[in-house]
């Protein structure tokens, strides 16, 4: 080794060789002492382990004072200058010593917790294959341009932001969404930097590198998050203003009355606002970022306490809890044939951009035998493709909002909706039509009614799949004690055989997009503190009514990170549970360590008064309180 | 003109300490802004450009007894 790596080597550890040489020199003091009854030999060796233990220390206090922060530091400097000037050596040796090794393992530990992020940068390659001048180059991947395209290797690492162009394969997003099931990516599909390309080569046309990608700035807004403080921190923060000159005119006050320098100095020690400032901190980064490493992006430790008293979940039905892919599921002609009301209902809704509409149209485009084959999408850009047919323009068309279409074609009058809509248009309804539709209701089918000239000549049954997570996200939210409550804009009959279905608490149907709101408004003025769950556009002012909004799907949408307080990544309603549990576990956490320090300071307070503790065994607890505060909340990164 | 850099502090052990690191490079000539944060190490400095730079902030940080590393 020579001389420089040694001076680099000292540099790195500085810390932790200090920390030795001290506690060295302090227990060959303290033997030394032990042996010959405390002579002047181990008072200079115990001297000297304060001196190589408190440089730093006292250098640092030297800082606070300048800068008017007074802190910990500067009341261990005090102490141990104390400690000295009265000629308890051994005692100043141990706090110094003991402080160091404590401060030596809190920035070990937090160093652990403040990289738990960087990992997840790491997930993104250094260097990308780009096609440039026709040829493939290796480039830095930050200086891969918008529009280039980069070519990924089974097996690699997806190095930018993009939309694929050429080749198919499977990519593992756990890094972005947290999804432990790869996501199969053809020609028009996004992927993300830092996802791993599984299968086959892929050609990616880039839409963003470098800091513009989306892990980048999920990571931002979670770093965001976690430095915002939540209520409990800025409390404690402001007491600890406070607190540390409080301490200081305690030891002066409690040395006047009682001159005895060992309680004062003592005071000094164990008055340290350590746990109680460093608890909450640590916890709420930790739960933050295990959050973000399972694809959960949580705001702020504000909105984490808040969710940790979630005690209702409301679910918006479509999209949430279903796929949010409605298929037309039957049609029934009365006295038509079942062709003939598709098609005349899909000409009415052609210019509607309902999710009923769309499944009508596509139905009707199918043809009258074709089934929902989950058939690939390519080329389905023209309405005259093989095998498909077209559907023609309505002359005229009315949207009755939460109601259905009114439309000409073909010099008929088409209505396609619900029992409302016929209500309103006095349009009178046979009982094999109400029957018909009640049956397929029972069903959680949504129906609509295919009216020509003021008759009804057909109906529409429609269905959307439950997510098949669903009842068992229902029942762990039951399980953990929360209530379950679906909103949804469908007639009651549909609603309650969904919830049925999904096993939900209780349902509120028939919503208008802004009942939804006041419904959410009704179940806090009942005392709940509700969280929504929405797709985070459609529901936008939902999720910002309830106490905590919660957005699914939302890596790549922006406008559902803005106004949900939690958003999931993927579309991966599993993550509910976890995220509510999480949050509660927060708020345990922060309690038990806020509980910790203050039991701690509260025993070693009557330790020091009635003179069981002094400035040694004072500086142990106190740190060993540290300690366990820090290592309770790193439980957090586990969950 | 305004420029905006970044440190990252692993070692921070306690919450003041954040606090005084950020009080010593406020006191910094031609520093704007400076948040430190104690939970994420993170520390971000708004400077005017044509008085002072990095190297002076990572300095400063240094003689408070903390390690810098680039962001």
């Amino acid at each position: 080794m020579n001389k420089q790596s040694i001076t680099q080597y000292y540099r790195k550890h500085r810390k932790a060789i200090v920390t030795a040489t001290s506690g060295l020199l302090y227990g060959g003091g303290w033997s030394l002492g032990y042996l010959t009854n405390f002579n002047t030999a181990s008072a200079a060796i115990l001297v000297l382990a304060t001196i190589v233990g408190g440089y730093d220390i006292a250098k640092t206090a030297y800082h606070e004072v300048t800068n008017r922060t007074l802190g910990i530091k500067t009341l261990v400097t005090l102490a141990a200058i104390g400690a000295i000037v009265i000629g308890e050596y051994w005692e100043a040796a141990a706090v110094v010593f003991l402080f160091s090794l404590g401060s030596y393992l809190e920035g070990r530990t937090m160093r652990k917790t403040r990289t738990a992020l960087q990992e997840l940068l790491e997930m993104t390659p250094d260097t990308a294959t780009v096609r440039r001048d026709g040829e493939l180059r290796e480039v830095p991947a930050r200086k891969v341009e918008a529009g280039e395209v980069v070519v990924v290797k089974p097996g690699g690492k997806i190095p930018v932001d993009g939309t694929v162009v050429d080749g198919e394969s499977a990519v593992n997003q756990a890094p972005v969404t947290g999804e432990s099931a790869p996501v199969h990516k053809a020609d028009g599909d996004e992927v993300y930097a830092g996802t791993v390309n599984q299968e086959g080569a892929l050609e990616i046309r880039t839409t963003g590198a470098g800091s513009d990608t989306t892990l980048e700035r999920i990571i931002r807004r979670v770093e965001e998050a976690q430095e915002a403080q939540s209520p409990t921190e800025s409390l404690i923060d402001r007491f600890a203003k406070y607190y540390t000159p409080a301490v200081i005119v305690l030891a002066i006050g409690a040395y006047a009355v009682t001159q005895n320098a060992i309680l004062s100095l003592t005071l000094l020690v164990i008055g340290c606002p350590g746990a109680l400032v460093i608890g909450p901190p640590v916890s709420i980064v930790s739960a933050i970022g295990n959050a973000a490493r399972s694809g959960v992006l949580m705001k702020g430790g504000e909105h984490l306490e808040r969710a940790g008293k979630i005690d209702l979940v409301a679910f918006d039905k479509t999209g949430t809890l279903t796929k949010g892919e409605t298929t037309v599921a039957d049609v029934e002609g009365f006295g038509v044939a079942d062709d003939e009301v598709l098609s005349l209902a899909a000409t009415a809704e052609k210019k509607s951009e309902h999710h009923l509409a769309d499944a009508i149209v596509d139905a009707a485009r199918e043809g009258p035998t074709a089934a929902t084959d989950g058939g690939t999408t390519v080329a389905q850009a023209d309405d005259t493709d093989a095998g498909r047919r077209s559907v023609p323009d309505p002359n005229d068309f009315d949207v009755v909002a939460g109601k259905g279409v009114i439309a000409h074609a073909d010099g008929q009058e088409v209505v396609v909706g619900n029992r409302a809509l016929l209500a309103d248009r006095d349009i009178d309804v046979p009982s094999r039509v109400a029957d018909y539709v009640r049956e397929r209701e029972g069903r959680g089918e949504t129906v609509v009614h295919v009216v020509r000239d003021g008759d009804i000549i057909g109906a529409i049954a429609m269905r959307d799949e439950l997510r098949e997570a669903a009842p068992g996200v229902v029942a762990a939210l039951q399980d953990a004690g929360i209530e379950t409550v679906m909103l949804t804009g469908d007639n009651e009959r549909t609603a309650a055989a969904v919830a049925e279905e999904v096993g939900i608490d209780e349902y509120r149907a028939e919503l208008l997009p802004e009942d939804k709101q006041s419904v959410i408004e009704g179940y806090q003025a009942d005392g709940h503190v509700v969280a929504m769950v929405g797709d985070g556009i459609n529901d936008a002012p939902s999720l910002a009514t309830a106490d905590v909004g919660i957005a699914m799907g939302a890596a790549g949408t922006d406008t559902a990170i803005e106004t949900a307080d939690m958003a999931l990544m993927a579309d991966d309603l599993e993550r509910i549970p976890y995220a509510v549990k999480l949050s509660k576990a927060t708020r345990w956490n922060v309690l038990e360590n806020v509980g910790l320090a203050v039991l701690t300071v509260t025993v070693l307070l009557a330790g020091v008064l009635t003179s069981y503790v002094t400035l040694a065994s004072g500086m142990l607890v106190h740190e060993a309180s540290v300690l366990l505060v820090i290592l309770n909340g790193m439980r957090l990164l586990r969950y | 003109m305004s420029d905006t850099t970044q440190f990252r502090v692993l070692d921070f052990d306690c919450p003041t300490c954040a606090s005084t690191v950020e009080r010593a490079l406020s006191n910094v000539d031609g520093v704007q802004h400076v948040e430190v944060h104690y939970a994420t190490g993170r520390v971000e400095i708004e400077y005017d450009d044509s008085v002072t730079d990095p190297d002076a902030f990572a300095q400063t940080i240094e003689n408070q007894g903390y390690t810098p590393q680039p962001a």
